[in-house]
């Protein structure tokens, strides 16, 4: 165990060493990343004792250092994805095409992993809030990279700027923790009810990171702005960053009992209006951006009920919903990377992330197209793709709730219409993304001399969807990892059998996904037989189409949009076509940063102005100043006075 | 004696209204020299009854410091920083001296809350006391030049000395000197600065240290 950890460390230690040679960097990081992920699954593992959900856990002698289920299942999703992405980064961040930052985007890059992975094994306070720093720096600086274009430097600013108020939250979330315990080190506390209201300051640093719905302000520009390979990492691991200390200290420490409620609220508020404002989006990686926001929410709408049913008594729901919000991390990480490393080829190919200057991809970009495609269909939870198994399983866990009647139903039920509502605004999303983008003609010249990705990058993304339908395929087979995660969080949800509906759906996976096979084998060779005719597409009846006259990215989602118009605040700008012979027309519509533009500036504009009013007082005339002293010092007096009175 | 000590009380927040309604720097100088010049006679009245070396020491200290060595220091660098003698006033001549007035009142007003001894409440010390130092406050915050407020800062100075003769006869010789050396010493910095200022912007106008911000 030690071993594994630290070749894990000096791996990633010796890969930013060796940043200014590819190969010895390649190599070096993903021996780390693969050390690292075997040590994670032996604890997973637990020594082959699947009952215990202590077994296998790893404890630094100082006691600084834990690894135990929990962490080593975030860590595996750590050092999965970041091997993944680091294959990518080789060809993706090169010196050819990035010869500024390519060295100092390997450095940020090791950095970036080892400081989730020190988050991930802290039990002490000032050890994780080390990492925790450490993380969100190289972050800013990894989503900074490409410095020129002011958007990214703006970009990576609001992120370093949230990720700050995070921290500060996180500050007095552990410092208060300290105050009330007398030490810094972190570990199971169920027997001191007076540190529950520290839940909400946890909620706060955690969630700000995790992206839910009013926090993810930060979250839009961030992903869309950095480098692809970034933008993987950080929506698909680093944002489950968040939910791990979220998971992590719901399960160390009380909660309140309104806690639940919150938690699976906010989760059903970020779901629905995270794919809305998705669906607003024009930018591909700025829509898949707003998709993590709609995961995040599924997550904790499966966190929320694990609180709510911990909460209310032994209650069989509570396991399976909270296991489907921690597979859900996995599954998001999985297809989420994917997405953007995706976009981050077509980014390559193409030179743009406009939606609207994209268009007939499929053609030139086939395995991006097909890859993207799955993870596409991974991402809206179809069955029999891994989206569908961890909604499943919080499906699972709303249904059992609703039906055992307990004080939790009454939130159980609007909770899972929301979840269906978001899986299918989700679908439908991704229908716009996937017609847009890769069907259709090609929209630009630029979009006509796309081309197709280098092997490390397609590897990268191959591995990642087989990943993806590995889980899909063989659900049945995680529960007992599942559910030995889900008894260290909670000890009195001891691990059970294995479901009997999540037995039968994965064999109901096992057939669909033969059948899918085994028609698109049918209708190969029926093609194959019957020849194909190409022809323009629309050629029925007019002669002259245009790629213009195609469905573009807001006129796809314009109505689901309008739904949405009230939250979203849509701008319009129209011009009708006017009188019998109309010459000239014009529609458009942009989805601002609602929450962003219309709350938080506002806001900040006006805290600037009262600083800078304050800030008047400093004027540099030493009489005035003079006259603050008399001013302090009756006010004191007036004080002193009162006090002797009262 | 409280007669005598009274009345002198009474002169210095006299002076006080003086000092604000006065004009020209040289006038102002002398007022606060002859306020510092019955400030150091007060020790020797309060202790008539029981007088000693130490105390004839404190007030010829008191009354040399105060009323001779930093008076003739600042005419001297009035004549040799060849400093126009208008007090320029950054308050009026009218409303300082309302003010200062109504802070007399109102020093006299409030000692009568404030929860002191019988025999200090019979005397004027504590309202001449609060009275200088606003006074003192209302000379730096309401002049411009610096040597206006050194005076401003001699009369601040004075009410807390009036404070301190509440103490006389507990407060150890050290302490007197040390209050004592703390005015010295203040004044010979702000001369120093006077200095500085002098040199670096051609003038005594503080205001023209607002480019000094950042």
């Amino acid at each position: 165990m030690v071993a594994g950890l630290a070749l894990g460390g000096l791996g990633l230690l010796g890969g930013a060493l060796a940043a200014r040679h590819p190969r010895g960097w390649l190599a070096a990081t993903l021996t780390g990343q693969g050390a690292l992920g075997l040590t994670a699954l032996a604890v997973l593992g637990g020594g082959g004792s699947w009952a215990d959900p202590g077994a296998g856990a790893w404890s630094s002698p100082c006691g600084h250092l834990r690894l135990d289920v929990l962490s080593a299942f975030f860590l595996l999703l750590v050092a999965g994805v970041g091997g993944a992405a680091t294959v990518y980064a080789r060809e993706y961040w090169s010196e050819r095409e990035h010869p500024v930052s390519a060295v100092a985007g390997r450095v940020w890059w090791n950095l970036f992993l080892a400081a989730m992975g020190l988050v991930l094994l802290a039990a002490h306070g000032i050890v994780l809030l080390v990492g925790w720093e450490l993380f969100a720096l190289s972050g800013y600086f990894l989503i900074t990279l490409n410095r020129t274009p002011r958007a990214v430097r703006s970009a990576g600013w609001l992120y370093l700027a949230a990720s700050h108020a995070g921290t500060l939250c996180l500050f007095g979330f552990f410092a208060a923790l300290a105050a009330r315990t007398g030490s810094w080190a972190l570990g199971p506390l169920h027997d001191r009810p007076e540190l529950a209201p520290l839940f909400w300051l946890a909620l706060l640093g955690f969630g700000l990171k995790a992206g839910l719905f009013p926090l993810h302000v930060w979250l839009p520009s961030a992903h869309a702005n950095a480098p692809s390979h970034v933008s993987a990492m950080l929506s698909g691991v680093a944002l489950k960053m968040g939910i791990y200390g979220l998971v992590r200290f719901s399960g160390w420490l009380p909660t309140p009992p309104a806690a639940g409620w919150v938690v699976a609220g906010l989760g059903g508020v970020s779901a629905v209006l995270g794919v809305a404002f998705a669906l607003g989006q024009h930018d591909l990686k700025r829509l898949l951006a707003y998709h993590s926001v709609e995961n995040i929410g599924i997550i904790l709408m499966g966190l929320g009920f694990g609180l709510l049913a911990a909460a209310h008594g032994p209650a069989g729901w509570g396991p399976l919903a909270l296991a489907g919000g921690l597979l859900h991390v996995w599954n998001h990480g999985l297809f989420k990377a994917l997405l953007f490393l995706g976009a981050g080829s077509v980014l390559h190919a193409t030179g743009t992330r406009e939606m609207s200057r994209l268009g007939g991809l499929w053609t030139r970009m086939p395995w991006t197209t097909a890859l993207f495609a799955l993870g596409a269909a991974a991402i809206s939870g179809l069955p029999p793709l891994n989206g569908f198994v961890s909604e499943w399983l919080v499906y699972l866990g709303l249904f059992d709730a609703a039906a055992a009647r307990g004080p939790a139903a009454a939130l159980a039920i609007p909770t899972a219409i929301l979840l269906a509502i978001t899986g299918a605004l989700a679908l439908a999303c991704f229908v716009k993304v996937c017609g847009v983008v890769f069907l259709g003609a090609a929209r630009t010249p630029a979009a006509e001399r796309a081309h197709e990705c280098g092997p490390a990058m397609r590897g990268a993304m191959l591995a990642l969807a087989a990943a993806c339908v590995a889980i899909g395929l063989g659900a049945a087979g995680l529960w007992p990892v599942l559910a030995r995660v889900v008894a260290a969080w909670n000890p009195a949800w001891p691990p059970g059998e294995t479901p009997a509906s999540l037995k039968a759906l994965t064999a109901a996976h096992v057939v669909v996904a033969l059948a899918a096979v085994a028609a698109a084998a049918g209708l190969a060779r029926k093609l194959r037989r019957a020849g194909v005719r190409r022809a323009v597409t629309w050629d029925c009846g007019y002669a002259a189409p245009s790629p213009r006259m195609q469905y573009t990215a807001a006129s796809f989602a314009g109505i689901l949009t309008e739904w949405f118009a009230w939250i979203l605040h849509p701008h319009r700008h129209e011009e009708k076509p006017e009188g019998v012979l109309p010459r000239r027309a014009r529609w458009s519509v942009h989805t601002p940063e609602t929450v962003l533009e219309e709350v938080i500036e506002p806001v900040g504009r006006g805290f600037l102005w009262a600083a800078a009013q304050v800030r008047k007082l400093q004027h540099g005339r030493v009489q005035a100043y003079v006259l603050y002293l008399l001013l302090g010092v009756a006010a004191l007096a007036v004080l002193a006075l009162w006090s002797w009175t009262g | 004696m409280t007669g005598l000590l009274n009345v002198l009380v009474g002169v210095v927040m006299g002076l006080n209204l003086v000092a604000l309604a006065g004009g020209r720097l040289p006038l102002l100088i002398r007022t606060v020299a002859v306020q510092g010049v019955l400030l150091g006679l007060m020790p020797l009245i309060l202790e008539h009854e029981s007088p000693d070396w130490k105390l004839a020491a404190v007030a010829v200290a008191t009354v040399a410091g105060k009323g001779l060595l930093i008076p003739s220091l600042l005419l001297r660098a009035l004549r040799v920083a060849r400093i126009d003698r208008e007090v320029e006033p950054l308050l009026g001549f009218v409303p300082s001296l309302l003010l200062g007035a109504l802070g007399t009142l109102a020093a006299v007003v409030l000692t009568e809350f404030l929860p002191l001894r019988a025999e200090h409440a019979a005397t004027l010390l504590v309202p001449g006391a609060l009275a200088s130092v606003l006074t003192g406050f209302i000379l730096l915050a309401g002049r411009v030049k610096a040597l206006s407020q050194v005076c401003g800062y001699l009369v601040l100075e004075n009410g807390i000395y009036l404070f301190g003769l509440l103490l006389l006869g507990s407060t150890p010789l050290l302490v007197e000197s040390g209050i004592l050396l703390d005015v010295t010493v203040g004044v010979f910095v702000i001369g120093i600065i006077v200095d500085r200022i002098q040199r670096t912007f051609d003038s005594l106008d503080t205001r023209r240290l607002t480019v000094l911000r950042e």
